[in-house]
């Protein structure tokens, strides 16, 4: 008899990157909230709706002292007795770091669901870059490529991760993440929330802001073993034989969601979001509360708003 | 095992047993495998599974069905047997088994024949012969010795018979047969039931040397049987006994079934405890009795528990005899006239070809009648006299009428029941002051005594008795002033009735009264049929034939091969004679098993020196229980295997899935409930258009055809509207709305009149509608056709309007009978206005109706008159276009000519229609009126 669940196959890049766009289609452009990024400005196409440095008008407004004298619009200027400034739009880009879990757990798929966690991660990961590069945004993958600003950013992604040394992807490396940008993670969080807290605490010091992406199999949340049953862990090949599995479903239940619980609690706290996405779900739905998540300032540490 | 009705073939296999602990301890130790599943979180599961004990062995419970399912096949194989057969050894060089065949044996026959065949089986084990003889053969019948399968066979063929069992023949010749063996035992297989000449036989069976006795007899006897079926004057009362060993209070119901076998009377029969007889009644109408064919006890299927009866329970005859000369011409005064017209229903009627009496009255005797009605007879001649006195001592019925004959003719002490003055009393005559005398209520000892005395009945002459001590008692009926008006009184078997008044309508009403009726079919009850068919009598040689036969099931079955006439003067039942009716198509003889003193005497186990192994009738019970035990463990199997699944999970895993099967079921289960719930909707009276047909016929309507143009369907409602409207104010009809009618679906019946404007752009309506409208025409509705093209017809008289060629093919698929144009004396010209002519919006275009007959004195009626009314009327005037209005009541069309008058005329013109429709040619009789008053001369 055929067991729950299953250890998928590593899905490949490519037919990621093409689901990866059907549902990005469905998501309108996003605007990352960057009002505290003025230190890394670097031009994108992407007015911000305000004053600044951009190729796009803005407003007139009456010369003041101090300002240059070449901003000065003559044009409007000789229409009347005033001296008018012509102000641009501000035109930024914003670096949002990409990045989802590779390791074995991810490639677990149960009967309920319809693709395994690992495939849905790299999809959600994809539209984002998809999504993101649409908008002009700088993105990036820890560890394997610095930000860039790219039409095709998701697709350049996506070559980039098939040519990614395999076994590369158990724990990110942060070391090129700066302030003020955005990292987007992707992983199942079956670890301890302590350990969680411990490889995330970096980028809590540096200040960035994290937006946790769970994956979850449905059979991992309900538990629906029964009988004499073994289990084994993908990743350390550990074995455990439960008698009824059915009796420990009810404790298993609560510490699996305590764990959640917990992690995005801690998340909230930082200021950052937690968004959970079952793979017997559509993966839409993940993207829309990121889109929203990215595209509000969650109201920690934004003075300058 | 002694407790158990159990032993075992291979009982070594039974130490089998003692591997069971090897097996439990084997099974101990293999737990079922897990099911292996990858689980990602596992970490967080282990923090769980630190707290449970991992079980490492099977649950005691599954040890437990496995050590049963082990134990199981093990017994099965040690070859148990429940009930095993106790063996009742002959122990002698051969068995003689005696076994009783008799009428009681038919119930549980299968059973005797068990243990006979038990039996046979035994002495077939120990290789002796066997001698089978059964009580109730006919004794050439061979008993052997016989070896065990030919008794066998002997036995299979052996059946129970209705006949009393013979046991001193069969003995007697089981006695031979043993006679060359040394030491034979002998078994009796008795019915129970003690018949004559059982001490010698049973000295003759068991009196030279026998090894020993198996006596083997029911423990209980609850057969009853029916000894005696009379029909009473107020009953038919049947008569059963049971044995003496019975004594327990017990109800039986009998039934009495016609010649068909038909169940037509019920009767209950008690005994009480200790009681070996009892008698029920069938209180059922005369009439009934005599149908009467067999009574039998219902559950006792055997020959004592059914009696046939013969014509002594039948239809009585009744001999009619006149001295009038019998007056064709004159029915109504004949003597017998009332006489035979009241009792051709319940008696058959025999009457002398000869007037003369010295003749007629041994005719008649020689039929045999219950009962002989004598009309006016005064001296009965001496030579018949005394053959109709012993007639009459032996059981026959006389009934006698006054008359003037009997009145002059003096007394006759014997063959009437008083003494007579001589002369006649006229009551209520033109020379007398007295009043004719009604009837008083009848003496409660008479055989009237429950009828009501009849109000109507007048007595205007009678002749008188001598009042005497006995008159009282034996008088029947008296009239309002104390004389006696029938009279009756027994003479040894029979009994004399007189009637002290005419049996025709002279000298009093009675005999055209119903009561008439009623007090003879009384006195017929009364009668007994005379006529039983003896054998001494009429059959010549041989006897009766057998007829029909009581089988030894208690069904009437036609007889067999070895059934030998009833010789005359034979009354035991014997396999020769066996129970039944003998006889043929014009009478029969009743045969029974039992007379009407006989009894049920338990049969006592002779006393002998033998030694005796009572045993009682039972089946072969042993059962292998190989088989039973087997599928047993096999279904110990089947819950292994699903609480194996079960513990590993196969289950627990689709309950999802479960639930939607037992939805799935639950639905199935709904749909057959819903499709049976179905029918019973369906078979409610209610009909969903009742409404609309109570609508239809609580009131009268005019209904028009609707045709489908909206247009032609306005006018023809608008028309009707007005129509109705008119007659609601010129008539007293008052008709409710107009009801459009499709010919194709709705029900026609419902009005008296249809309009029907033709449409030749209309579809043609289909052949079953036209059927319907037929249908309607044939059951007296009238269809008023308007084609509506009286200005349309061209100049050309061979052409047809497209209206009329449409009529025509309407009218080409229905029955139209001969037509005219309403001739001047039509009723309908006459039948509310005086209307010469039909107009509607045109003149000119006839009514036609269907052709009256013209009558030959047609010239001084003033109208023509036919039965029912013409089911079909044609115009082309329009008539709908004259009568319609709209909703204020003015007209809608103009008229052509536009003459204010036309629209009235056509108004009176449909009222005619109207009134025509609903009172038919009663109208036609109305204006006959005036002539039959001026014939009457006013």
């Amino acid at each position: 008899m055929a067991g729950i669940g299953e250890v998928a196959p590593p899905v490949a890049s490519r037919d990621a990157l093409a689901r990866a766009r059907t549902r990005a289609a469905l998501v309108p452009d996003l605007l990352v909230e960057a009002r505290r990024v003025v230190n890394t400005v670097i031009s994108g196409w992407h007015g911000r709706r305000r004053r600044g440095v951009g190729e796009n008008f803005w407003q007139f407004r009456p010369f003041v002292e101090g300002d240059a004298v070449s901003r000065i619009d003559w044009r409007r200027s000789a229409r009347d007795e005033h001296t008018y400034i012509r102000d641009r739009e501000w035109e930024a880009a914003h670096t949002v770091w990409l990045w989802a879990d590779a390791s074995p757990s991810m490639l677990y798929k149960s009967k309920g669901a319809t693709v395994s966690k690992e495939s849905r991660a790299l999809v959600l990961t994809l539209a984002l870059a998809e999504l993101l590069s649409r908008s002009g945004e700088r993105i990036g993958w820890p560890g394997l490529t610095d930000p860039f600003t790219a039409r095709n950013g998701a697709e350049r992604l996506a070559t980039r991760l098939a040519y990614a040394p395999a076994g590369s992807g158990s724990r990110p490396d942060f070391i090129g993440v700066r302030r003020f940008s955005d990292v987007i993670l992707v992983s199942d969080f079956l670890d301890t929330p302590d350990e969680a807290m411990q490889w995330l605490d970096p980028l809590m010091r540096r200040g960035v802001r994290a937006h946790l992406i769970e994956i979850a199999d449905p059979a991992e949340e309900s538990f629906p073993y029964a009988g004499r049953t073994e289990f084994q862990d993908p990743e350390s090949g550990e074995r455990l034989t439960a008698g009824r599995a059915e009796t420990l479903a009810a404790d298993y239940r609560n510490l699996y969601l305590a764990r959640r619980a917990e992690l995005a609690s801690w998340a909230k706290r930082q200021g950052w979001s937690y968004t959970v996405n079952h793979t017997d779900r559509l993966a839409s739905e993940a993207l829309v509360k990121i889109h929203l998540a990215l595209s509000t300032d969650a109201g920690l540490g934004s003075a300058g708003a | 095992m002694s407790w158990l009705p159990l032993s075992f073939g291979a009982p070594l296999v039974l130490a089998g047993l003692l591997a069971l602990p090897l097996i439990w301890w084997l099974l101990r130790l293999t737990p079922p495998k897990p099911q292996t599943e990858t689980f990602p979180p596992l970490k967080i599961l282990a923090r769980v599974l630190r707290k449970e004990e991992t079980p490492h062995s099977s649950p005691w419970w599954l040890t437990l069905l496995r050590l049963l399912m082990a134990a199981l096949i093990i017994f099965a194989l040690a070859d148990p047997v429940f009930n095993p057969r106790e063996r009742m050894s002959a122990s002698g060089d051969a068995v003689a088994i005696v076994l009783d065949n008799g009428w009681s044996t038919a119930p549980d026959w299968e059973r005797r024949v068990a243990t006979a065949e038990r039996l046979i089986t035994d002495a077939s084990a120990a290789g002796i012969p066997v001698v089978l003889a059964l009580t109730a053969e006919p004794p050439s019948t061979e008993i052997g010795p016989f070896e065990a399968q030919a008794a066998l066979d002997h036995l299979r063929a052996a059946a129970p018979r209705p006949v009393p069992v013979d046991r001193p023949t069969a003995f007697g010749r089981v006695a031979e047969a043993l006679a060359g063996f040394a030491a034979p035992s002998v078994a009796v297989l008795a019915d129970g039931l003690a018949a004559e000449g059982d001490e010698q036989a049973f000295a003759a069976l068991l009196g030279n040397a026998r090894s020993n006795l198996i006596w083997i007899a029911p423990e209980q006897i609850t057969s009853l049987a029916l000894t005696a079926a009379d029909n009473e004057v107020d009953g038919f009362r049947v008569t059963a006994v049971r044995s003496s060993a019975d004594p327990a209070p017990r109800t039986v119901t009998a039934g009495a079934f016609d010649e068909r076998g038909r169940r037509i009377a019920d009767a209950t029969l008690g005994f009480g405890p200790g009681e070996t007889m009892a008698t029920g009644d069938f209180t059922v109408p005369f009439e009934l009795r005599n149908d009467f064919a067999s009574v039998a006890i219902d559950g006792e299927p055997q020959a004592g528990a059914v009696r046939v009866l013969d014509e002594n329970a039948k239809r009585r005859r009744v001999g009619l005899l006149s001295q009038a000369e019998a007056d064709q011409a004159q029915p109504l005064l004949s003597p017998l006239f009332y006489i035979r017209k009241a009792m051709q229903p319940f008696a058959d009627l025999v009457e002398p070809t000869s007037a003369d009496l010295a003749q007629a009255i041994p005719q008649l005797l020689e039929q045999r009648p219950a009962m002989i009605v004598m009309a006016d007879v005064g001296v009965v001649p001496d030579g018949a006299r005394q053959a109709l006195i012993d007639w009459v001592e032996q059981g026959g019925t006389l009934v006698r009428f006054a008359g003037s004959r009997l009145a002059a003719a003096g007394n006759d002490e014997v063959l009437l029941p008083v003494p007579l003055r001589l002369g006649e009393r006229a009551l209520g005559g033109a020379l007398s002051w007295t009043e004719p005398q009604t009837v008083r209520e009848f003496p409660a000892t008479g055989p009237f005594a429950d009828l009501a005395p009849p109000s109507e009945v007048t007595v205007t002459r009678q002749v008188l008795a001598e009042p005497n001590a006995e008159l009282a008692e034996r008088t029947w009926a008296t009239l309002a002033d104390g004389t006696p008006l029938i009279t009756g009184t027994r003479r040894g078997e029979g009994s004399v009735v007189l009637f002290h008044v005419t049996p025709e309508a002279t000298w009093s009403n009675l005999p055209i009264s119903g009561t008439f009726v009623e007090m003879l079919r009384r006195v017929v009850q009364l009668s007994r049929n005379q006529g039983r068919l003896d054998a001494n009598a009429e059959t010549s040689g041989g006897g009766l034939p057998p007829f029909r036969m009581i089988g030894a099931d208690g069904v009437l079955v036609p007889p067999p091969a070895d059934a030998r006439p009833l010789e005359p003067g034979v009354a035991r039942v014997s396999i020769e004679n066996p129970p039944g009716l003998y006889g043929g198509d014009e009478g029969v003889v009743a045969h029974n098993l039992l007379n009407k003193d006989a009894q049920l005497v338990a049969l006592a186990r002779p006393e002998t020196g033998l030694p005796v192994t009572e045993a009682s009738y039972a089946f072969d019970q042993a059962r292998d229980l190989r088989g039973p035990l087997f599928a047993l463990a096999a279904l110990l199997m089947v819950l292994d295997t699903l609480a194996v699944l079960w513990m590993g999970g196969a289950f627990a895993r689709r309950p999802r899935r479960t639930g939607v099967a037992v939805a799935a079921a639950a639905l199935v289960a709904f749909a057959f409930g819903l499709a049976t719930f179905a029918n019973p909707t369906q078979a409610q009276d209610s009909q969903p258009d009742d409404q609309a047909a109570i609508e239809a016929i609580s009131t009268t309507r005019i209904a028009y055809v609707i045709t489908g143009n909206s247009s032609v369907d306005a006018i023809s409602r608008a028309g009707m509207t007005g129509l109705t409207q008119f007659l609601i104010d010129k008539t007293a009809l008052e008709p409710g709305e107009p009801a459009g009618v499709d010919i194709a679906t709705d029900e026609l019946s419902f009005y008296p009149l249809i309009y029907w404007p033709i449409d030749p752009d209309a579809a043609m309506p289909s052949p079953e509608a036209i059927a319907r409208v037929d249908a309607y025409m044939q059951g007296g509705g009238t269809v008023l056709f308007d084609t509506r093209d009286q200005y349309s017809t061209g100049f050309d008289m061979g052409s047809a309007t497209p209206a009329t060629q449409r009529l025509r093919d309407i009218l080409g698929n229905l029955n139209v009978p001969a037509l005219e144009p309403v001739p001047a004396d039509h009723v309908l010209t006459k039948a509310f206005f005086i209307v010469p002519e039909f107009y509607g919006r045109f003149t000119g275009s006839p009514l036609w109706v269907e052709a009256v007959p013209t009558s030959t004195e047609a010239a001084d009626r003033p109208v023509r008159t036919g039965d029912g009314v013409t089911p079909i009327m044609i115009t082309a005037n329009d008539l709908a276009g004259a009568w319609a209005v709209d909703a204020s009541g003015e007209p809608m069309l103009p008229t052509v000519p536009a003459d204010p008058m036309q629209r009235v005329y056509a108004l009176r013109g449909g009222v005619n229609i109207m009134m025509y429709m609903l009172t038919g040619n009663y109208k036609s009789d109305q204006v006959h009126v005036p002539v039959l008053l001026e014939r009457l001369g006013q």
